[in-house]
């Protein structure tokens, strides 16, 4: 067997390097993880004509088969032609080359989006729609990204672990006119969110400061006396990350914009991450790039030229809270 | 013999009626349901055809606009009391014959139950005709009105079924005429409201002819369930066509003036909600989900029935469209009817 492989071009390839020696996993690409059920028979048919029979769900939402053997990759490239086109090209809107050499990076990594409300009763927004639209402005980039999108602040798909997390969201209206006074809304917000909803002689006073936009009280109202905004809000968290060094939540960046100003501020993740690199798209986690350039630059170049909608709130700083893993400081051996 | 005439037409007369009618129809509120992206039917004033939802059941019942969810009915002020005022106009309602036989119900509730008529129900009712809507031939998947008999309605002026660009008019009171006169020899069609008259759901409904079979009824373990499922959220009692429960309570328009200044409101209130009917001292009547679902089913198939001599539920079946946690009225009467049954069993055997 050949080992003078490339492996490092294969990763960019999307090919990760197995333990055994010249095998690696193809990760197909699914933005914002909705797509048609027939693209399984394309990761089946990739798993069991070049890999190993088996198929991993992978962790950022890709199909991935693993124990395709070298030799194989060009051909697996070729299959998955169709694949990229229809998922990329057509499905996402990107300007990009249909060829048979497999993906043209993987720097922004798979976009993880949570079912969102296309079915879920809790979403506020279509994840998979965004996700499509954000693919189009993160992918294809050599630059580092994961990007997380979930329908609601129950955050399922973990907005708040990855360096850009977006949270759908909505700031209800409240129609006293249909409001019978039961205050339900106000003990579901106490029980499932932040109690900003309050009964006061039979009708709710909200304090806007503390609400968190999941829209909780417009499902519990039994009269419709609560309506989703027609505008639909974003919270974005940034620098969220796990990993061996310093894993952190990610903390908020971006709270109450809309779809424009968060199309708007993403459009400005490579300039950000060129200018921080020196145009040398360097592996280097999002947060850690963050961390490189300080917050505030952070801002500054996120926000460059982006006209915020009336809601929007911007963090004035952020105050990372890292776990401990170089200190131990709280973890000790038990005393014998 | 009827009429058929365009949208376009039916809206010149709908022009011409809203000069003396105020017109409600169901209309489609874009994004107001209870989950994202999703639509909320509901009554409002309409004025133009386009503007009402034919094609589906809507959400919340036509009693709205006779009894509003909220209704000041008096103001305060230095002493004085003043009513609060209502449209002059006439009111006209594009309705099913489920919503119309549910404002039958409202009348037995409002205008017989006591020897005094209800005077602020009175006041809008006495404005009310009806436009009846013709429904798909089966209804919808949740609707039952065949089995509670209340699929037929004669209680209506005019009578329409949208083919989606024109509509089917049967003129039934002639003093409607007159807005048709100018399409009354070109337009006419045959045609009469028809009347569903078989849904997918077939129901038999529980007859309770004793007071022992009530009572046993009453403590049936049937009703347990719901302490599990309802979540007592009061959804399937504020779009009921029939739920005509309210509170009072007053507000001040400021609390540092010396004037007494404030109104008096009526406010829907619901059996499944905590506070209803509470009494002085803090005694609640029921307090779990299961006696307050029993408490309105028996009221919907049974207690209203030995009143007024009709069952209150006309079988639209919008609780269950509505139910968040998909509790099925309709099949809580079947379960109810089970029960009866198996309870008049036992009776018959103890009696031997």
């Amino acid at each position: 067997m050949n080992h003078d492989i490339d492996v490092k071009k294969l990763r960019v390839n999307c090919f990760r390097q197995s333990k055994v020696a010249g095998e690696f996993m193809i990760q197909l690409r699914v933005p914002g993880s909705l797509i048609k059920a027939k693209y399984l028979a394309v990761i089946q048919h990739i798993a069991e004509t070049w890999g190993n029979g088996t198929f991993h769900i992978g962790t950022r939402q890709t199909l991935n088969a693993p124990g395709i053997k070298y030799k194989y990759v060009d051909e697996v490239n070729a299959y998955i032609q169709d694949y990229i086109k229809e998922i990329e090209i057509e499905a996402c809107g990107i300007d990009m080359e249909s060829n048979e050499a497999g993906y043209p990076t993987i720097g922004a990594r798979n976009i993880v989006a949570c079912i969102g409300n296309s079915h879920c009763i809790k979403g506020n927004v279509n994840t998979h729609e965004l996700a499509r639209k954000m693919e189009k402005e993160i992918f294809p980039s050599h630059y580092h990204m994961k990007m997380n999108i979930a329908g609601c602040p129950n955050d399922c798909s973990k907005a708040h672990f990855c360096d850009f997390g977006i949270i759908g969201l909505t700031i209800p209206e409240y129609m006293p006119e249909r409001c019978i006074g039961c205050g339900r809304c106000a003990t579901v917000c106490k029980k499932v969110a932040t109690g900003v909803l309050e009964l006061v002689n039979n009708k709710i006073e909200k304090d806007m400061c503390c609400c968190v936009g999941c829209g909780e009280c417009v499902s519990a109202c039994p009269s419709g006396a609560w309506a989703y905004s027609k505008q639909k809000f974003y919270r974005v968290m940034i620098g969220g990350r796990t990993g061996k060094q310093t894993p952190r939540m990610g903390k908020m960046f971006l709270n109450w914009v809309t779809e424009d100003v968060l199309i708007a501020v993403i459009k400005n993740w490579q300039s950000f991450s060129a200018t921080i690199l020196e145009n040398k798209p360097l592996y280097l986690h999002g947060g850690h790039l963050i961390d490189k350039a300080g917050y505030h630059r952070f801002r500054e170049l996120m926000l460059k030229d982006v006209k915020l909608n009336p809601e929007a709130m911007v963090a004035e700083r952020i105050f990372w809270t890292e776990t401990e893993y170089r200190s131990n400081i709280n973890v000790k051996k038990p005393i014998a | 013999m009827g009429l058929q005439l365009t949208n376009a037409q039916f809206n010149q007369v709908l022009a011409r009626l809203s000069a003396k009618y105020a017109i409600y129809a169901p209309k489609n509120f874009p994004l107001e349901g209870r989950y994202s992206d999703t639509d909320m039917v509901r009554y409002d004033g309409i004025t133009q055809v386009e503007d009402i939802v034919f094609e589906r059941k809507s959400d919340m019942s036509a009693k709205e606009i006779v009894t509003p969810i909220n209704e000041t009915i008096m103001f305060f002020f230095n002493g004085q009391v003043q009513e609060s005022k209502i449209p002059q106009k006439e009111i006209l309602i594009f309705a099913r014959a489920c919503d119309i036989n549910g404002f039958k119900r409202l009348d037995d509730i409002f205008l017989r139950n006591s020897e005094t008529p209800d005077y602020y129900y009175q006041r809008r009712r006495n404005k009310i005709k009806f436009i009846a809507i013709e429904c798909p031939s089966q209804g919808w998947d949740t609707c039952f009105c065949v089995s509670t008999q209340t699929n037929d309605t004669s209680d209506y002026a005019l009578a329409v079924k949208s083919t989606g660009e024109s509509l089917k008019i049967e003129i039934k009171d002639q003093e409607f005429a007159e807005y048709f006169a100018d399409f009354a020899q070109n337009s006419t069609c045959q045609y009469q409201y028809q009347p569903v008259l078989e849904n997918e759901l077939k129901l038999t409904l529980p007859v309770i002819n004793s007071q022992e079979v009530l009572t046993r009824l009453k403590n049936h373990p049937m009703w347990k369930e719901y302490n599990r499922r309802c979540v007592m959220c009061g959804s399937c009692t504020v779009n009921c066509p029939t739920c005509s429960c309210f509170t009072t309570y007053d507000v001040k328009f400021a609390t540092d003036s010396e004037t007494g200044a404030g109104e008096r409101r009526r406010m829907a209130a619901s059996c499944h909600v905590d506070g209803f009917t509470d009494m002085a001292g803090g005694h609640t009547f029921r307090t779990s989900a299961a006696e307050r679902m029993r408490f309105k089913a028996l009221h919907k198939v049974h207690d209203h029935k030995q009143r007024f001599g009709d069952n209150m539920c006309v079988g639209c079946g919008r609780c269950d469209d509505r139910c968040p946690e998909h509790i099925s009225f309709s099949s809580m009467i079947q379960k109810m009817h089970t029960a009866v049954e198996q309870i008049k069993q036992e009776l018959n055997h103890d009696s031997k």
